[in-house]
């Protein structure tokens, strides 16, 4: 099955590739060290920013001024003194519930692409898609009105609304793309056992479409974690008010915290970065995989 | 069949519903403000009908020129295109046999999440601090090893300022682009090198004719989805440089900004939307032809 | 292994997502109360919140009947939001806003009118001792926010730079201001006036280049007979491109200030506090923070600023009179409740606690602040500050002209175009607002 491609499969093989490399050419310790080189050189601007606002984090004025380098916990005790604590909760909240309500709706609408032939079918299915390729930006002032006739400013429940809707597009994409690669026979002779069609789809499309379901759930995610226009327009309240809100608070009009800054960026930062790794095998093993055939 | 059609509509009703509440019904409500010079103020009395009056100003406004090019080649096209070679590089160097080796991979794998775990926002003022004039990282780097003689402005220079946006953009957006291109690189079947290798393929001809040709429908889809998220992107842009200096960098979605929350003209500021809008349509269309067809096809 | 974890996950998201959903309905705001004790919005925009928490708890024990709610929005959206929710009805009860907005929020709906409120009960020492009243008076005559504090700009000052500069005395005129920030620049290779120069919406550029003119006997909008115009001419505008042009040509004021927008940047606090900077134009809360991280950096010693007027031109330096009201939405359900908020917040005592970094718009008030010796320039500024009178009374909208001068002086200094082109395209856009409104 093409699904299991995890990234171990190909790796005997170029490996014999790389002896076969090392015993071919003697005097060839230019071109391994170029690769290091480059490689250590990518390393370095892809983690290095995240470093500094680290190092920063744990120095009076987030260290910008030369002479403040003492190490410090100040920057986090005045940030959670502050009740920024507050907003990683609602963030986490919202976030997770968003995601799992994208993703279980998704994987229905995907499934009935995939499978199904109807009229219509492939306008639906694009309007699905357009709605990623929408400036957000004009949406805010509509949406903010239909948010307070419904009463749903201020909730988790608007906003968990308001996030669903911006993962389904790009879910119920990725999710169709995954589900071309499950074959159906699979279905197919479930149906022919007796099974239903929803209990097709718990039973044994679900299981066999997950590692699709958690790359598709964990790009959902970080769209909703990292979202700002929404959650500033509809959450004015600090009850229900989201990561991003509260850092970009930080910034008073006649000045800002920067040690606090520094500090929130990194609690805004790391729980992503915790969920990834576990996942980043198999995150690596198809963001874009199941996508193309 | 009756049972066919019951099942669509429960498994594909909510994402529908969801979806026309969101987007259909302000798309709408947006295209009937176009029309109109509703502004800020005056939004709890509604605007007055002005016709096509919104979209003459816009489309004979002398910015509008500059406008469409900065979105469509600055901030679209060439970062999207240094996106996919950095992402291209950076997938290559990491599947070497060297790095895979040496064992390095799954470090090489976490660093790349790094920036793509790092929300825009914090990105960007990061970035700002990095290329700060003149103490910056970036110039006392450059400074101290001879580069350069003076320090550059780069986010209010008009020669680095675009370069250094689409540098902000490229780091938090590469890893996307390089894990996917990195997972599709282990896919391509060991055989077809060693088959060209017994043919005496070179190791330029085996990436041109082999490696690349597989990659080439991740790239596509990876450039084409990485086209509309950028077109429409406003945080980059107004965080790093407010739109400056002048009017230097202002692209579509600022410009929308400016004229609906600065002018408070959510009338012309809409209609700048329902454009972007229609020019995203067209360029979904080709999408939709190229790439989201094919996955229900079979069954089309 | 990974499925276990993955499966273990996708459980609790589900869960969470119920818990969320019902949490959600239990934090809808407002429906579930009953009217008893009356519970108010406050939304406070400053920094503050711990103190001013502390402050309407007090309020809370004087007056069982009310609970305050406070929350913040951050300057920069603070209008456009609350014109949103205006338009809806969704509002805080007492909102906290900037001088100029209080005619236009009036005007549109959204603000509603304090005069029986005032009439009934008047705050302080009554509406004569509150300042930029005119500001808080709409076309129709009617008051729609109470001036809460006031600040101005001034000009501050590394006194160690100036010195080891040789120079003495602050700067007096524009001219002087020039001379000074080059000297320095010379003779101790620092940035001598480092102003923010950047373009964007929110810039500072707009303070600097009204200063000028102001001080210059000039406005970009002026009055005569309830008539507004244009007050400045092509020559004027390019006259003040190029004075702060020269600064970034000749290389005393760095060009990487074309990318900062905000008085209160880290490049400037910082310049400040660590001797890269030696001038600055900014307000005061700004200026306490480079004096803060000043001393935070070298403890036990002496900060060595100084604060000075803005420079003369032709006529005295001038500076805006800047500050917050505070305003009553007009959909508040609770006017009378929320009228006792704002008295109590004009109460002396907020400005010597909860509220410190703002000085208070009550004259009786204002004359007993210590500014102390650093602040004494802003002190002396006070007296040479106006509002902006015509600029909010006419038919130019602000944030417009605003947006505009930030762009076309940022045009003109970076390069993008001539500074003649600039000058005459700021005055055709300027033009066109009176036409549009």
């Amino acid at each position: 099955m093409t699904l299991a491609s995890s990234p171990v499969s190909g790796k005997p093989a170029a490996t014999s590739h790389w002896h076969r490399r090392m015993v071919s050419g003697p005097g060839r310790l230019f071109e391994p060290l170029l690769i290091l080189a480059g490689l250590l050189a990518i390393l370095f601007a892809l983690v290095y920013p995240m470093v500094f606002i680290l190092v920063g984090s744990f120095k009076a004025q987030g260290g910008l001024l030369a002479s403040a380098t003492a190490f410090t916990w100040a920057n986090y005790i005045t940030l959670f003194s502050g009740g920024f604590g507050r907003f990683l909760v609602n963030s986490l909240v919202i976030c997770v519930a968003a995601t799992a309500l994208s993703t279980l709706v998704s994987v229905n609408a995907a499934y009935v692409f995939s499978r199904f032939r109807f009229r219509g079918k492939g306008l639906i299915f694009g309007s699905v898609l357009f709605g990623q390729m929408f400036p957000w930006i004009v949406l805010v002032n509509p949406l903010f009105i239909l948010l307070t006739q419904a009463g749903f400013t201020n909730s988790y429940t608007g906003m968990i609304f308001c996030y669903t809707a911006i993962s389904i597009p790009f879910s119920v994409y990725m999710l169709t793309g995954y589900l071309a690669t499950v074959p159906r026979e699979l279905d197919e002779a479930a149906l022919i056992d007796g099974a239903s069609r929803y209990q097709v789809v718990w039973r044994i499309v679900f299981p066999v479409l997950m590692p699709g379901i958690v790359s598709t759930a964990t790009y959902a995610f970080m769209l909703c974690w990292t979202e700002y226009l929404f959650a500033l327009a509809f959450l004015t309240k600090p009850a229900v008010q989201t990561l991003p809100i509260g850092l970009y608070q930080l910034f008073g009009d006649d000045r800002a915290d920067w040690g606090a800054v520094m500090a929130a960026s990194v609690i805004t930062t790391i729980p992503t970065l915790l969920l990834f790794l576990p996942l980043q095998a198999r995150l690596s093993a198809g963001l874009t995989a199941g996508a193309v055939k | 069949m009756r049972g066919d059609r019951l099942f669509i509509t429960v498994m594909l009703g909510p994402a529908l519903i969801i979806l026309a509440l969101f987007y259909l019904w302000p798309m709408v409500e947006n295209l009937r403000v176009s029309f109109t010079d509703l502004t800020l103020l005056r939004l709890r009395v509604g605007g007055q009908w002005i016709g096509l009056a919104n979209y003459e100003e816009f489309l004979t406004s002398p910015e509008t020129g500059r406008l469409m090019m900065n979105t469509f080649i600055w901030l679209t096209a060439i970062s999207v295109a240094v996106r996919l070679l950095l992402g291209l590089a950076i997938a290559l160097i990491v599947n070497t046999p060297l790095v895979r080796h040496l064992k390095l991979a799954t470090i090489a794998r976490i660093a790349i999440l790094v920036p793509w775990a790092t929300p825009p926002v914090v990105a960007i003022i990061i970035w700002r601090w990095l290329l700060e004039a003149p103490d910056g990282a970036l110039n006392t780097v450059l400074v101290t090893l001879g580069i350069i003689d003076t320090p550059i402005a780069f986010l209010s220079d008009l020669r680095t300022v675009w370069p250094s946006v689409i540098a902000i953009v490229v780091w938090n957006t590469v890893p996307l682009i390089a894990l996917s291109l990195l997972a599709s690189l282990q896919a391509v079947p060991a055989d077809l090198y060693e088959a060209a290798e017994l043919d005496g393929a070179s190791r330029s001809a085996k990436f041109w004719h082999i490696t690349l040709p597989f990659l080439k429908p991740t790239m596509v889809v990876l450039g084409l989805t990485s086209v509309f998220w950028t077109f429409n992107n406003f945080v980059y842009v107004w965080l790093a440089t407010g739109a400056g200096p002048g009017t230097f960098t202002n692209v579509l979605a600022t410009e929308i900004y400016i004229r609906s929350f600065v002018d408070f003209r959510l009338g012309y500021g809409a209609a700048i939307g329902i454009v972007m809008a229609l020019i995203m349509a067209v360029f979904g269309y080709f999408y939709f032809r190229m790439i989201g067809r094919r996955q229900i096809e079979e069954v089309l | 292994m990974i499925w276990k974890h993955v499966t273990a996950c996708l459980g609790i998201s589900l869960g969470s997502a119920m818990a969320a959903l019902m949490a959600g309905a239990a934090v809808m705001p407002g429906i579930a109360q009953a009217a008893d004790p009356v519970t108010l919005t406050f939304r406070f925009n400053d920094p503050e919140q711990k103190e001013m928490r502390a402050a309407l708890d007090a309020f809370e024990k004087a007056n069982p009947g009310i609970k305050i709610n406070l929350e913040r929005m951050a300057w920069k959206d603070a209008r456009d939001q609350f014109l949103r929710e205006a338009a809806v009805g969704e509002t805080p009860d007492v909102v906290h806003i900037a001088f100029v907005w209080a005619k236009e929020m009036g005007e549109a709906g959204a603000l509603a009118p304090l005069d029986a409120l005032i009439k009934a009960s008047p705050p302080g020492k009554g509406l004569g001792d509150f300042i930029a009243m005119d500001l808080a008076t709409g076309k129709d005559g009617k008051i729609y926010a109470l001036p809460w504090t006031t600040d101005t700009w001034a000009m501050v000052y590394r006194t160690d730079l100036l010195d080891q500069a040789g120079v003495k005395g602050l700067p007096a005129t524009w001219d002087e201001l020039r001379q000074v920030s080059r000297d320095v620049h010379a003779k101790t290779g620092k940035t001598g006036f480092g102003f923010p120069a950047g373009s964007a919406s929110s810039g500072s550029l707009w303070f600097l280049a009204n200063y000028n003119w102001w001080s210059n006997g000039k406005a970009l909008v002026v009055e005569k007979d309830n008539k507004f115009s244009v007050g400045v001419d092509k020559a004027d505008v390019a006259g003040t491109m190029n004075y702060f042009k020269s600064y970034l040509d000749d290389g005393d004021t760095p060009k990487s200030m074309l990318g900062v927008s905000d008085w209160a940047d880290p490049v400037i606090i910082r310049g400040l506090a660590d001797g890269s900077i030696a001038i600055g134009i900014m307000p005061p809360a700004s200026f306490r923070e480079a004096i803060n991280a000043y001393t935070a950096a070298n403890p036990g010693k002496a900060a060595p600023f100084t604060s000075g007027p803005v420079p003369k031109g032709t006529t005295v330096g001038t500076s805006h009179l800047g500050g917050r009201m505070l305003g009553i939405s007009a959909t508040s359900k609770h006017p009378q409740e929320a009228w006792k908020l704002v008295q109590f917040l004009n109460d002396a005592s907020i400005f010597t606690g909860a509220y410190k970094s703002q000085f208070p718009a009550q004259r009786s008030l204002l004359q007993s602040v210590d500014f102390g010796p650093e602040l004494k320039g802003f002190a002396e500024q006070l007296t040479h500050a106006r509002t902006w009178g015509p600029y909010a009374d006419g038919p130019y909208a602000m944030g417009s002209m605003w947006n505009l001068t930030g762009r076309a002086f940022g045009a003109a200094l970076s390069g993008q175009t001539s500074v003649d082109a600039a000058a005459g395209d700021l005055l055709t856009q300027v033009g066109k607002l009176n036409a549009g409104r």
